[in-house]
């Protein structure tokens, strides 16, 4: 994260001030029912609910519809069940034999505290928090009871017994000590790790503090910290070793660090995000994966200035060059889009790097979340970290791989044909690889698990003993064997929170781990498979809330047998490019887009169907039950870990001019977007205008329509107005996912010009419409 | 923890005997902790999954303190089946005030000495552990043996359901026509419990998994053979259990037991494991002599004896500490009468896949009566994938048939699903070893409502091979 980032979220915080937790009012639901309109219609109600009858503290004329949502809301936000305030009629006994409830009764004592906390809350809405501008949420039961009804008191600690992790649920991040000139002022965050070709220094990519930080390989004492770009990803260096390049993802630049001076020489403009960075061994080119474009940038490693772009896979991220040089290879962290309910299809792009052509598209199929890849010296053998998702089969439990599982494609002379491998036991997941080393004399292979905060160790003669003795599957993967990893997996070592990059001293011995929420730099004793010593990074010693929001995000320990966290479905807490059959919903039914998370602050309701009014809802209950199903955080966990979501900046738009401007297509585009006449001058109804449903600055009136997208297999009709934001990157597209571009939004799933009136529109018009819509 | 002096000494009927053969005679070794051990002088450790008595001429707990035992509690005919809380603070156990009393479960504060009474029960009640969450779990007799139940522990609030469908009161979480027994809570939340296999139709003891909630019942691990009976998690997530006389375990890496090589004796199972990594076990030399309890490092040629009783068998010893509470299971039951059940790939089996997918399920149910009622068939697809909906909380088998309605595979055992529980096989008996392969199920692109085999009257278009009513 950057310091903007950081600057950000402190703007974010400061302005929910009192109600700082990220909580809608329960009330909105019934606010937001959809208007009527010539496109909108009532939700189909498969149960009929019969009118209250003894309605006190709630509007007299609610239906019985809408006092049913308001009571679903507050079972939700208080984690309570009907029975906990109404009591059970003997004389009415259900069809299942159970009495059924009389909810006109008022003898439970909790029937009458819920109407006075109730009135309460409205009580704190109306005289107080509806006087302060810009005052953020209203105040529900949900703001207090976060989906429990037993709160657990809070007691504020002393600043010296202040553990780091606890904080005032929705406080305002605590000022950071105040630094000496020199000091950093961010957490570092390091990401990547390196050494010079000496070995005498190690450099240290500092993500969220921005800086390469130099360290004296054998004392580890800081010999320059130096600034590069916002939110840098990657970092390599020259095969001469004279020169450091770092990409800076939030301002499209690579930063060239000159390691005699430890200055930066140049910055120079590259695509899209830029990750990987690698220069060729003949010091011609620079290779440059851009995660947002898709494609890998050539440069002329003199000037910087571009010569071609390669497409590489969605989301190409990282790069790694052939130990020969011959070669460079590129793996990406969203799938290639594929057809609708089928399964993900990554690929590693292999690079011809004297002529700076794509050679070969590895196909990793089911795989979807690809991340650093390695060879061993001699280049024999290539691995590559991944993730392998089920997401095409109901999430009903997690237990025996039922959500991920970890994985390793291997490839090379000594591999054969590629073959994929699971890193998880029945019982015990190496959640979300990431980085991988393998040792000098291709004894070990090691991989940084983000999500089980650990190093998994592989003994690589028992590896290809277990790929060549076993019969291969047709399927070329062994990921649905959790008993495989016995085989090859020798030791799992606990580091910091969210280890990422590694590298290995030149004999082998250490094994260096960036840990990345935790500033911290774990050295491993390959010898003995153990965490000899840790790097403590300088930065601040306390964990802010958002932070502390942030490390609960990326970890899997409260999934089930630590299979998932957050970061599993949300990489690099945006999105995974898939959709998914969550249970509760019904097998087969419901088929969901994931979503991405930047920028979701003022677009609530959430999921696709609106069902879900504010963050602590939707991380809370909910996803313990259907996600986690195993016991989550505590509730100033879960306060924290809103806070972070919440205040998830958003990208920089790299379709939008600067200042106001806009090209000719967008300026059509936009025109179309708000226009209030068809091609043939016949009026758009208001509700039927693209600028109706998608308005606001996040592109949605936060209400539900049916836009005729529905699908067979969806439970409704009813679908939240999506927002807008960073649109372009995050196909595919609709509810479910079915559409693979925005074009298809309407020349495919809009045939009767319910999501709008586009019909009347020339493709040319259409592609100006996406070109507005790319700004949003 | 040390007791108040008013605990009489039993020092005179306790020795710290020298082993019999087979074992090292060397000085008593005592862990750090205290622990808890149930003293019987016969002990019949499976007579439970028969239905019968484990304790035929009674037991009594001890507190083991620095080689001293004393009865932990006094005023019962009988104590049994110690289960000190995460917290190290209360015991539940399993007590009779008279003799011709049924077992009860009972809890004893150890601040205090206060004993209650955890819940009432008509018929025998055993073997009870806390769970996470504020509630416990143990072993009810009910007319086919012993099953799982669970209710509050008396320490939370009531308005803390574990299943909104169920409210408060008592939770049956096992529905078999034989006898469940629990073993150990393991740190994931899930009950480990004993059962003959096949379930709920076989007699070779064996151990199984069942969340809290009563769901997700299924074999701990699929290589099923010799009696496997007195499991217990340790810290590393591994559980020790004995393999006939043997101890063997279940790692997670591993979808098959491995042995563990201990020195020569027969174990009684149910370990404890000190703070060290040493363990604590009963064992004995030879079936006609008594258990004892003993320590073991791992590693050790020889057990050292901690505590013997002359005629008495010491059996499940258990730490007076506190310890890692396990995670509480979320259930996510819905608020259904009846459950649905996918079959991925019905033709993968860890007896051998078939070659082809069958043609048809057929779902059989236990009546009250022990009766087998067909409740339907269901088509199976092409993929293997099939997709019903099935009776809740009744012992239920499949069985798979060809076009001519041939059973092709059957299973041995029953086994229940839980109301409103939603349950994805990967095939046939695969073994949890086994993960989903990432593809939609061709039945839920036919139809994404179960075909309804829950015998009800309105499901005979079911049976017929249409989709039921979901």
């Amino acid at each position: 994260m950057s310091r903007r980032i950081q600057t950000a979220a402190g703007t974010g915080l400061a302005a929910v001030a009192v109600t700082s937790l990220a909580v809608a009012f329960i009330l909105a639901g019934s606010a937001q029912v959809p208007q009527a309109s010539q496109n909108t219609v009532p939700t189909p109600e498969p149960r009929t609910f019969p009118a209250p009858t003894n309605l006190n503290v709630l509007p007299k004329n609610l239906t019985g519809q809408q006092v049913h949502n308001i009571m679903e809301q507050w079972e939700a936000s208080l984690g309570a069940q009907c029975n906990s305030c109404h009591t059970e009629d003997p004389n009415n006994i259900g069809p299942k034999g159970r009495p059924r409830l009389n909810f006109a009764d008022d003898s439970k004592p909790m029937k009458a505290a819920a109407r006075a906390m109730y009135s309460m809350t409205e009580r704190i809405n109306k005289d107080y928090l509806a006087k302060i501008n810009s005052s953020g949420d209203p105040v529900t039961c949900g703001t207090c009871h976060r989906g429990s009804l037993n709160i657990k008191p809070f007691v504020p600690p002393s600043d010296a017994a202040l553990p780091i992790t606890q904080k005032l649920p929705g406080s305002r991040e605590q000022p950071l000590p105040q630094a000496n000139a020199g000091d950093a002022v961010d957490y570092a965050s390091p990401l990547e790790l390196l050494f010079s070709p000496d070995g005498l220094r190690l450099y240290v990519l500092c993500q969220q503090s921005e800086e390469v930080r130099v360290l004296n390989a054998a004392t580890y004492a800081v010999i320059k910290n130096i600034a590069v770009g916002r939110v840098p990803r990657g970092i390599s260096l020259s095969p001469s070793g004279d020169r450091l390049f770092v990409t800076n993802t939030w301002d499209d630049t690579l930063s060239v660090i000159d390691t005699r001076t430890l200055a930066v020489t140049a910055t120079w403009p590259v695509g899209a995000e830029p990750s990987g960075v690698v220069e060729d061994r003949t010091g011609k080119h620079l290779f440059v994966a851009n995660r947002i474009s898709n494609d890998v940038a050539v440069l002329d490693a003199a000037t910087g200035e571009e010569e071609k772009r390669l497409l590489a896979g969605r989301g190409a991220s990282y790069l790694a060059l052939s130990p020969d040089g011959n070669k460079l290879y590129v793996t990406h962290v969203y799938p290639n889009l594929s057809p609708h309910r089928t399964a993900p299809e990554s690929e590693i792009t292999v690079i011809d790097t004297a002529r700076a052509v794509v050679l070969d598209r590895m196909p990793l199929h089911g795989v979807a979340g690809v991340f650093h890849l390695a060879f061993s010296a001699d280049g024999r053998i290539g691995v590559v970290a991944e993730y392998h998702p089920k997401n095409l089969v109901p999430l009903a439990h997690l237990e025996h791989g039922g959500y991920f599982v970890d994985t390793l494609t291997l490839f090379g002379a000594d591999v054969g044909k590629p073959i994929e491998v699971p890193l998880d036991e029945l019982e015990r997941y190496a959640s979300r690889p990431f980085g991988v080393a393998i040792a000098p004399d291709k004894s070990r292979i090691y991989i940084t698990c983000e999500g089980s905060e650990m190093v998994t160790v592989i003994d690589v003669p028992r590896l290809l003993h277990f790929i060549h003795a076993r019969p291969r599957p047709a399927s070329g993967s062994f990921a649905y064997d959790l008993a495989a990893s016995a085989n090859y997996v020798i030791a799992s070592i606990p580091v910091g929170h969210d280890p990422r990059g590694m590298t290995l001293n030149r004999s082998g011995s250490k094994l260096f781990v960036a840990n990345r929420l935790e500033d911290t730099i774990s050295i491993i004793d390959t010898r003995s498979n153990r965490v000899a010593a840790t790097i403590v990074l300088a930065g601040p010693k306390t964990v802010s809330a958002i932070r502390h929001g942030e490390q609960t995000f990326y970890t899997s320990r409260y999934g089930f047998q630590g299979q998932i966290g957050c970061a599993n479905c949300h990489i690099d807490s945006t999105f995974d490019g898939i959709t998914w059959n969550l249970e509760p919903d019904g097998f087969g039914r419901n088929i969901v887009d994931n979503k991405m998370l930047e920028g979701l602050k003022g677009t609530e309701p959430y999921k696709w169907n609106g069902g879900n009014p504010n963050i602590p809802t939707e991380c809370g209950p909910r996803t313990e039950k259907y996600f986690w199903r195993s016991e989550q955080y505590d509730d100033l966990t879960l306060a924290d870990l809103a806070i972070y979501i919440r205040n998830l900046p958003t990208r920089p738009n790299r379709w939008k001019m600067p200042g106001r401007e806009m090209t000719p297509a967008q300026e059509r585009g936009q025109a179309l977007f708000t226009r209030d006449t068809d091609k043939f001058g016949k009026p758009i109804s208001e509700y039927n205008r693209c600028s109706y449903c998608h308005s606001g600055p996040k592109g949605t009136n936060q209400k539900l329509f049916d836009v005729g997208t529905h699908k067979p297999n969806d439970n409704g009709t009813l679908l939240k107005s999506a927002p807008l934001t960073e649109i372009a990157l995050t196909a595919p597209y609709l509810h479910d996912g079915s559409a693979r571009t925005l074009e298809e939004i309407w020349t495919v799933y809009n045939p009767e010009d319910k999501h709008g009136r586009t019909n009347d529109l020339t493709k040319d018009e259409l592609n100006d419409l996406i070109e507005y819509l790319r700004t949003r | 923890m040390r007791f108040p002096a008013r605990f009489l000494a039993v020092a005179a009927s306790i020795a710290l005997l020298l082993p019999a053969c087979g074992f090292l005679t060397e000085a008593a070794q005592a862990p750090s902790a205290d622990f808890i051990v149930t003293a019987a002088p016969v002990y019949e450790p499976l007579a439970a999954l028969r239905g019968g008595e484990r304790f035929p001429r009674g037991a009594q707990l001890l507190l083991v303190h620095a080689g001293k035992a004393e009865p932990l509690v006094t005023g019962f005919a009988a104590t049994a089946d110690a289960n000190v809380s995460f917290d190290g603070k209360t015991v539940l156990f399993a007590g009779k005030k008279e003799a011709g009393d049924t077992w009860q479960i009972w809890e004893l504060t150890l601040a205090d000495l206060s004993i209650r009474k955890a819940i009432s029960t008509a018929a025998d009640a055993e073997r009870p552990f806390y769970l996470p969450g504020g509630r416990m779990v143990w072993a009810q007799r009910e007319p086919w043996g012993f099953q799982l139940e669970s209710a509050e522990d008396g320490h939370l609030p009531g308005y803390t359901f574990l299943n909104p469908t169920a409210g408060p009161g008592v939770l049956p979480l096992t529905y078999t026509q034989a006898s469940a027994f629990p073993a150990d809570v393991l740190a994931d939340g899930r009950i480990l419990f004993e059962a003959g296999f096949p379930l709920g139709s076989g007699s070779t003891p064996e151990l199984f998994l069942v969340y809290a909630d009563g769901s997700g019942v299924e074999s701990y691990r699929c290589d099923h053979g010799r009696a496997r009976w007195g499991g217990r998690q340790l810290a590393s997530g591994d559980v020790v259990f004995t393999h006939g006389a043997t101890l063997a375990r279940f790692t997670s890496p591993l979808a098959t037991e491995t042995p563990v090589v201990a020195p020569h004796a027969e174990y009684a199972g149910a370990i404890a494991e000190t703070a060290s990594g040493a363990w604590l076990v009963s064992a004995r030399a030879a079936a006609n002599t008594h258990y004892a309890i003993k320590l073991w490092k791992q590693g050790s040629p020889a057990l050292q004896t901690v505590l013997t009783l002359t005629g008495k068998n010491l059996v499940e010893p258990v730490l007076v500490a506190p310890r890692t509470t396990p995670k509480r299971h979320p259930s996510g039951l819905h608020d259904w009468s009846y459950a649905n059940m996918m079959a991925l790939d019905a033709r993968l089996s860890r007896e051998g896949d078939l070659k082809s997918a069958p043609a048809s399920v057929r779902l059989e149910m236990l009546d009250a009566q022990g009766h087998v009622v067909v409740t339907g068939t269901a088509p199976i697809e092409l993929d293997g994938s099939f997709f019903v909906k099935t009776p809740a909380d009744k012992p239920i088998r499949f069985a798979l048939l060809n076009a001519k309605g041939a059973v092709v595979r059957q299973e041995r055992g029953w086994f229940w699903i839980r109301s409103g529980e939603q349950r994805i096989c990967v095939g046939c008996h695969v073994g949890p070893e086994r993960a989903s392969e990432n593809r939609v199920p061709a039945v839920l692109l036919r139809s994404t409502t179960p075909a309804d085999l829950t015998g009800a009257k309105d499901a005979s278009a079911a049976q017929q091979g249409k989709p039921g009513g979901n």
